[in-house]
């Protein structure tokens, strides 16, 4: 019985080979486009967890500042010496702004995601998309968006294996009360 | 005290420690959300005396509201305190060539940023 379908015309050699090396150019730009957002994920991710533990480090330093200080607060000893619970005051104030520290911080990284979920948005249109370069760039100035050298030197520190956050100590606190005002 | 502060920080919680340190001192403070809102708060309301403003925040940064306060006959020499997280020399220059007066870092010391304004303050 003879076959009536229709039969595509086979190509001709050189378009065949034109075409099959395309799609190899373009398996190629995707492989580097998905490795680049690899690259820039495997320094990203610990930064941003370094980040994030500071937060949590720096919630349980407040609340225990707050403790010890609203108990010295309220001790016989310190309620007759109106100079300490002054004193006092302005730690349990020092410590109270943790909240508007820990804020920024958690918004820095919340801006890092989104840069990040956009990056991966523009990927998956392809690698020839001109703005999931310009999202990865973003992404790898990161550094950029903080506001507190904690946040700077955290994310250095970050990409140094085995990094452990140095416990503030009482002098180095007292420096930096000194050095935190500056008078133009 | 008859001196009036305007205390700038989106930060509800943040504005609210300022203001009751100042307030503890014996100021009137007047407080804004951001930068807008600050210039708003100036146009209609009395003589400030000092101001302490937040650097990040929405709408009109505090550099942006040093620049439009300086701008203004009233503003020319009273203090502006600078309060913010951000350490950066950089930054501290941008806020002196605004026509910052000084720049405290957060968190701040409610007895140092007393006697910070004490020292800024006009006799």
């Amino acid at each position: 019985m003879a076959w009536t379908g229709r039969r595509s015309r086979p190509l001709p050699q050189a378009a065949a080979r034109q075409e099959g090396r395309s799609t190899i150019e373009g398996l190629l730009e995707h492989q580097k486009a998905w490795e680049a957002f690899a690259a820039c994920a495997v320094s990203v991710i610990p930064v941003l967890k370094k980040q994030m533990e500071a937060v949590t480090q720096q919630t349980e330093r407040a609340s225990m500042d707050l403790m010890v200080h609203i108990r010295a607060m309220t001790s016989p000893a310190t309620t007759s010496r109106p100079t300490d619970t002054s004193a006092n005051l302005s730690k349990i104030v020092m410590a109270m702004q943790f909240q508007d520290i820990t804020q920024q911080k958690l918004e820095h990284v919340a801006q890092a995601l989104d840069q990040w979920h956009k990056h991966l948005h523009a990927l998956l249109k392809g690698p020839h998309d001109e703005r999931a370069k310009q999202e990865i760039a973003a992404l790898q100035r990161l550094e950029q968006s903080y506001t507190m050298e904690e946040e700077r030197r955290l994310h250095a520190a970050a990409l140094v294996p085995d990094y452990q956050e140095p416990v503030p100590m009482e002098t180095e606190q007292m420096e930096a009360e000194s050095e935190s005002v500056t008078l133009f | 005290m008859n001196k009036t502060a305007l205390v700038v920080d989106d930060s509800p919680t943040m504005r609210q420690m300022v203001a009751l340190t100042l307030s503890n001192a014996g100021f009137t403070v007047v407080e804004a959300e951001d930068g807008k809102d600050a210039v708003k708060k100036v146009a209609a309301g009395p003589k400030m005396d000092i101001v302490v403003t937040d650097l990040n925040m929405p709408e009109m940064d505090g550099i942006s509201l040093i620049k439009e306060l300086r701008k203004m006959a009233a503003f020319r020499f009273t203090p502006i305190l600078m309060l913010t997280t951000e350490s950066a020399a950089d930054k501290k220059q941008a806020g002196k060539e605004a026509g910052a007066t000084g720049w405290i870092v957060k968190p701040f010391n409610p007895e140092l940023m007393l006697k910070v304004i004490a020292k800024v303050l006009p006799a």
